[in-house]
């Protein structure tokens, strides 16, 4: 008896050594299978990463992608060289679009949505920190309103909108007075109007004291002889927030007024926002970029030419083109996949009108002759005037009024250019960010009669205005002559 | 370099791995390791390396002239002078300029900031030096006399940079005998993955959140905004820090080396002091065994050196007053539970202790975030309802509600993730008896983590620019 109970304790307790010692063979079998699985699949992606060919250009974020460091000691001791290395690894995986919109598809997982209108949409996608420019020259495009510079200020109640007087034309809808679905991310809204998605910057106010400053200054150093205007281009914004988010964006009519206020008299201001508040209804904003469309750029120049007191061709005299399906730099700062799914039309007008554009580097040194509209891809689309802000430009037209006009701008203002060939005798364009000689010597130089400043209101009342100050005060000691004039002729 | 980077996990851990692996002996091994730890760490500080260089090479001298003199003053004296240069170093390294910047407000006096940049990851090695040199003096550890081996120690990247912070004592037999059996290299890998998704798909995409409503001035954010933010946060520095230190134990155990758990599912906690045995434990554990016992605050020692740890915790976080504050925030809590008492404490419903614990954690992840202490205040006034009431700031708005929308399953996946659901059906699966139970368990793990590397991995190309929170600390 007691020794069957040994024997039947002695079966159990081999029983289990038996089943104890096989599940530990188990495990190992298990974990050398799932070696074998993962491994291969590890060793697979490092090897596509170190052999495929670098991706060079990302077509969302619409910059060229970092390239390999060069080695100097200085370089290495400051880390630089081997952050570039890291950073050149990780900016440049081959694919990197492709694999940057399925995260974003992955990334709409995250959460519910409101129902799309458009039916092509699937889910939609959450927000990424903006891509930041790589390069030190001057960017392509300007960052998405910075929302450390906009605080919270966008909180401000607000209470008055532009109102349309009672007059003429038709009344265009009031985007602001109405609610729609959106939300917010990242210091991005993102909201469904008319079955489309349009994301937006939204406005944090600004006094704009800086920027009416480095004017006034200008003005008290050009004297009589040269008149400047003051047109800050509104944000979409202005326009497109509806009723329920209403309260994060401040008014930028109201702020453009106070810039009015600040200037010295003999500057004339104009105020685009009533203009194009009534044309909400027409394509006057991209959706998907943070720039307006060239059509809402015609208008404000129509309404500067109208101040300016110079002829103004109507958009009827343009040759109209058309960039099916572009997805502007909004994509890439917010990541949202809707807008990527809901692209839009870029339109833009051709002058018919004949005119030669010379190109000239930051330092005004000529370059070459040729066209004011530039070919480009259709993600690139805002940068086909004058391939983006890092040149100088100037136009002779046809036009004999005596009339040269200077446009200090920043990419708000590329736009208006081609609507000033029949308006102006002489047209030149430098940007506000970037150009390196003084703006006082220059103006007097190239015998301008009218400067205009026109660029986004983010530009008017942020860091950028600082500089306008620095372009007055700059290089001041230098002459400045015009290079194309002793070049020799080229077509 | 970071762990949460595709160089690193593509270029340089594959390469590490395979040189570590084809290298025969364990000598072999340990020149790999320590070769690939000073690449890695050279590769975010090439002129601080050599602090590292040294601090290791001195804590190892002072190491064996406490062998020399035991049990005579010498050893006394190396203790003193290993911990005042380690701290010394800590000190210039990360609280000179708090210091001056103090002093210049106190005496307003205008001393010039000294701008020194923090060496990557000082605060975690000085700390295990000093851990090593008290070892030594307390015979808890046999002194190590190959500096090569103490190098490794030091220097080895899993956990150089973020801890956690590996007592020498864990890592001691490992060195001089360890093997790596598939299980190890299996799990290591498996855990290292989980620690990557919970950094680059949770932590990532909730900072995104956090940011958008505390990247700026909070003037005007309304009460559920900011509750609804500082949730998010606390969830967000858990599986930033959890999940490096999953990444750290999982390569850890890759090269066979077994680190302590850093993190126990913290927010299951009931109280304040469990939280602190479940959350930062190398931490916890570093000022309870080095500080708190330090018998030098007499008859109140008990509750001076509580002030004194918890002080202590809070300015190794950071150089700034809300860290202080913070430390001695959760000083003030633990203080309060032991004067209660367990005893009255365990009387307390247990849905009280959750909401009692949740709530004093969550508050002070806003005194964590908050460096601007004038943001700080506008935190607690938005918090408490003070905007609300007196400053015509809403209680609710749109902008939380759409982004709580967009983020729903982020966060309920997060909160889910941060209480013990995991081990859970881990448990479940692998101690089960049933053979064809574990099986499953284990194939899905494997494809579960499959997926969640390749997903990491495509969330990692767009993110150019993600820093490890707990990166200068």
């Amino acid at each position: 008896m007691n020794s069957e109970r040994i024997d039947e304790n002695r079966t159990e307790a081999v029983r289990r050594r038996r089943k104890r010692n096989y599940r530990k063979m188990m495990e190992a079998r298990l974990s050398a299978i799932s070696l074998l699985v993962m491994v291969p699949v590890f060793l697979l992606i490092a090897l596509f990463l170190l052999v495929w060919p670098r991706t060079k250009v990302s077509q969302i974020e619409k910059r060229e992608l970092a390239t390999f460091p060069n080695f100097s000691f200085q370089s290495y001791f400051d880390g630089e060289f081997t952050s570039g290395i890291t950073k050149f690894y990780d900016d440049t995986v081959p694919f990197r679009d492709s694999f940057k919109v399925k995260g974003n598809q992955l990334k709409g997982l995250f959460g519910l949505r409101g129902k799309d209108s458009a039916p092509t949409i699937i889910g939609p996608g959450n927000v990424v920190a903006p891509p930041k420019p790589v390069e030190t020259q001057p960017s392509q495009t300007e960052p998405p309103t910075d929302p450390a510079n906009m605080g919270m200020a966008g909180r401000l109640p607000q209470d008055t909108k532009p109102t349309d007087p009672p007059t003429e034309e038709p009344t265009q809808r009031d985007y602001t007075g109405q609610e729609a679905e959106g939300n917010y991310e990242n210091g991005l809204l993102i909201v469904n109007q008319d079955g489309h998605w349009r994301c937006m910057e939204l406005f944090g106010g600004g006094s704009g004291t800086n920027y009416a400053e480095a004017l006034n200054t200008l003005q008290e150093k050009l004297g009589s002889g040269v008149t400047i205007y003051s047109m800050p281009a509104p944000l979409a914004s202005e326009f497109y927030v509806p009723s329920n988010f209403a309260e994060y964006s401040a008014s930028q009519s109201q702020c453009f007024d106070g810039i009015a206020e600040k200037l010295n008299s003999g500057i004339v201001s104009i105020n685009v926002c009533n203009t194009l508040s009534k044309h909400t209804e027409e394509p006057i904003y991209l959706r998907t970029d943070h720039h307006w469309q060239p059509l809402g750029a015609y208008y404000a120049a129509q309404a500067f030419a109208e101040a300016a007191g110079v002829p103004f061709a109507d958009i009827s005299e343009y040759e109209v083109g058309k960039n099916e399906g572009f997805v502007g730099t909004m994509y890439a700062f917010s990541g949202d996949d809707r807008l990527r799914n809901d692209p839009e039309d870029f339109t833009y007008y051709v002058p018919k009108a004949s005119y030669k554009t010379h190109y000239y580097d930051l330092s005004f040194n000529y370059k070459y002759t040729g066209r004011l509209l530039q070919g480009v891809d259709t993600a690139n689309s805002y940068l086909m005037f004058m391939g983006g802000d890092s040149n100088v430009v100037k136009i002779d037209t046809e036009v004999k009024n005596g009339r040269r006009l200077l446009i200090v701008k920043d990419s708000y203002g590329n736009a208006e250019v081609p609507f000033y060939t029949s308006s102006f005798e002489q047209v030149f364009v430098v940007d506000m960010r970037y150009f390196e000689r003084n703006l006082v010597n220059f103006i007097k130089a190239m015998n301008i009669t009218d400067v205009l400043f026109t660029m986004s209101s983010y530009s008017a009342v942020g860091s950028n205005a600082n500089n306008i100050m620095n372009l007055i005060e700059q290089d001041a000691s230098s002459q400045i002559v015009d290079g194309q004039l002793t070049a020799p002729e080229e077509d | 370099m970071v762990f949460a980077d595709l160089y690193f996990l593509y270029f340089f851990l594959p390469l590490c791995l395979l040189s570590y692996f084809f290298a025969r002996t364990l000598k072999a091994k340990n020149t790999v390791l320590i070769i690939f730890s000073l690449i890695f760490y050279a590769w975010g500080e090439p002129v601080w390396v050599l602090l590292l260089l040294f601090s290791a090479w001195f804590n190892w001298f002072l190491g064996l002239q406490i062998e020399k003199n035991r049990n005579r003053a010498g050893a006394k004296a190396a203790v003193g002078i290993g911990i005042a240069v380690d701290l010394l170093l800590l000190l210039v390294f990360k609280y000179s300029g708090f210091f001056v910047e103090n002093i210049n407000a106190l005496l307003g006096s205008a001393i010039p900031v000294p701008k020194i940049r923090l060496p990557i990851g000082i605060s975690f090695f000085t700390f295990q030096a000093i851990s090593y040199i008290l070892d030594c003096y307390w015979e808890t550890v046999a002194v190590q006399r190959t500096f090569k081996k103490f190098l490794l120690y030091l220097s080895l990247f899993p956990q150089l940079i973020a801890g956690p912070i590996v007592r020498y004592s864990v890592v001691e037999a490992e060195i001089d005998n360890r093997k790596t059996t598939v299980n190890d290299l299996c799990e290591g890998a498996l855990r290292a993955i989980l620690g990557l998704a919970k950094k680059v798909i949770i932590a990532n995409n909730l900072w995104v959140i956090v940011d958008t409503f505390f990247g700026k001035d909070i003037t005007g954010l309304s009460f559920l905004g900011t509750w609804y933010t500082v949730i998010v946060y606390s969830l967000y520095v858990y599986f930033d820090f959890s999940g490096y230190s999953d990444i750290a134990i999982g390569l850890g155990r890759m090269f066979g080396f077994h680190f302590d758990e850093n993190f126990r599912h913290p927010f299951a906690c009931k109280t304040i002091a469990e939280f602190w045995q479940r959350w930062h434990i190398s931490l916890g554990s570093f000022f309870r065994d080095y500080l708190l016992y330090v018998p030098i605050f007499g008859k109140n020692r008990k509750y001076v050196s509580l002030f004194l740890v918890w002080f202590c915790t809070g300015m190794w976080h950071g150089a700034s007053w809300n860290f202080i504050l913070w430390g001695l925030y959760f000083g003030f809590f633990i203080f309060f539970e032991q004067k209660l008492g367990k005893k009255r404490m365990k009387k307390w419903p247990i849905w009280w202790k959750h909401i009692y614990s949740k709530l004093v954690i969550i508050i002070g992840f806003g005194i964590f975030y908050f460096e601007n202490l004038g943001q700080l205040g506008l935190f607690f006034r938005n918090m408490f309802g003070i905007s609300s009431l007196f400053y015509e700031v809403p209680f609710a708005d749109q902008l939380t509600w759409g982004s709580f929308q967009n983020n729903l399953f982020l966060i309920l996946v997060a909160i889910a993730c941060s209480l013990p659901l995991l081990p859970k059906i881990k448990e479940f699966f692998l101690s089960n008896n049933n053979d064809t139970i574990y099986t499953m368990g284990r194939v899905c793990a494997l494809f579960g983590c499959l997926a969640l590397l390749i997903i990491s991995s495509i969330l990692l190309v767009d993110a150019t620019n993600n820093p490890f929170l707990y990166f200068r600390f």
